[in-house]
């Protein structure tokens, strides 16, 4: 369980953005999860919650994008779709072997702030 | 007034930002550094006793091992007459960049051909944390099972080895190889798998040759010019 760690991280990155915007409350984050960060989303909402809690930014959203792997057949040029959670060992059409791609994602992509200060 | 901003920055920049440090002063140093991932009792220790006692003739290695408590793995290294340094994560499931950093200048690491990490016993959590490491290892013992590949994809399709352990106990098992190579280069087609026991010795010359093939390469590749740790 390293998701308490990793919403340390965000909260930290979260609040370097917005010094320089005036005072002011933290309303929501979006952050990307990719199937292959070896983070588990609703381990992080929790996680994100406990971290907050305690702060002036306390009941802050996180809003989750979930972004899964995709198995790339390169003779089929084609992506072979699979349940979620399952792999597949070879390309279910040409029978070849797949690559992995994508799914390592994990960025604080947006975050949205209340401001105390007028525009 | 509520305003929207982008941030698009990477969750673990600052771990990156510390793993490049590592990586440029390794590159420097020509020392290959390998991160042995692995759930616990999977022997990583064992692999690196019997891996060190091979090598320490004609090779300088040096160890760095995490977990959450007591010194005995790094008792257990010391034995074989090379350095190891304890890392004590107190309860934190992996090991970061900066553990490395501050263990390198404690111990004096200084420049070993060879510097193996020994992560914390978890096949998750040390996944997402770059230690500037040149390639991950991630250790599979034959007691775990033949599906820990597809339940556990992240790390088996980050790590450039996959090293089976306890091939000894393959006799008594129903533990499918054939299996476990298919979900292996599924997930990373260019995946090395090395079968080894190291009670019997199965495996391991061909496991050394490989460090030692992977530090040749690291000796002969220039560093990128005007950087330095």
């Amino acid at each position: 369980m390293h998701e308490m760690g990793i919403a340390a991280n965000i909260y930290e990155l979260a609040q370097q953005s917005v010094s320089g915007h005036g005072p002011g409350r933290l309303l929501k984050v979006r952050v990307a999860i990719g199937e292959l960060s070896a983070v588990e989303p609703d381990l992080l909402r929790y996680a994100w919650e406990a971290t907050t809690s305690v702060t002036p930014d306390a009941g802050c959203e996180m809003e989750v994008e979930w972004h899964p792997a995709r198995q790339f057949c390169p003779s089929c040029k084609q992506d072979r779709s699979r349940s979620e959670g399952s792999w597949l060992r070879i390309c279910t059409e040409c029978g070849g072997p797949l690559r992995v791609e994508g799914g390592t994602e994990l960025d604080l992509l947006q975050i949205e702030y209340d401001s105390e200060e007028d525009e | 007034m509520s305003r929207v901003i982008d941030v698009k920055k990477r969750v673990l920049e600052e771990n990156e930002r510390a793993a490049s440090g590592l990586r440029k002063r390794f590159a420097e140093s020509k020392t290959l550094v390998t991160n042995l991932i692995s759930s616990p009792g999977s022997g990583k220790t064992t692999l690196l006793e019997e891996t060190l006692k091979r090598m320490k003739d004609h090779l300088t290695g040096a160890v760095l091992v995490g977990d959450v408590a007591t010194e005995r793995d790094a008792e257990r290294i010391r034995a074989t007459g090379l350095p190891a340094h304890q890392i004590l994560t107190g309860g934190a499931c992996h090991l970061d960049a900066r553990q490395i950093m501050t263990a390198c200048d404690e111990a004096k690491v200084g420049t070993p051909d060879i510097l193996f990490i020994e992560n914390v016993g978890n096949l998750i959590c040390p996944t997402s944390y770059d230690l500037g490491e040149d390639f991950k290892v991630v250790l599979l013992s034959v007691a775990e099972g033949d599906d820990k590949p597809f339940k556990y994809p992240a790390i088996f399709s980050r790590a450039e080895v996959t090293v089976i352990t306890k091939a000894d106990l393959l006799e008594h098992s129903r533990f499918d190889m054939k299996a476990v190579r298919d979900q292996v280069s599924s997930l990373n087609p260019e995946a090395e798998i090395v079968i080894t026991s190291s009670y019997t010795g199965e495996g391991m010359g061909e496991w050394c040759e490989l460090l030692e093939r992977r530090l040749e390469v690291k000796r002969s590749t220039v560093p990128p010019a005007g950087q330095s740790a």
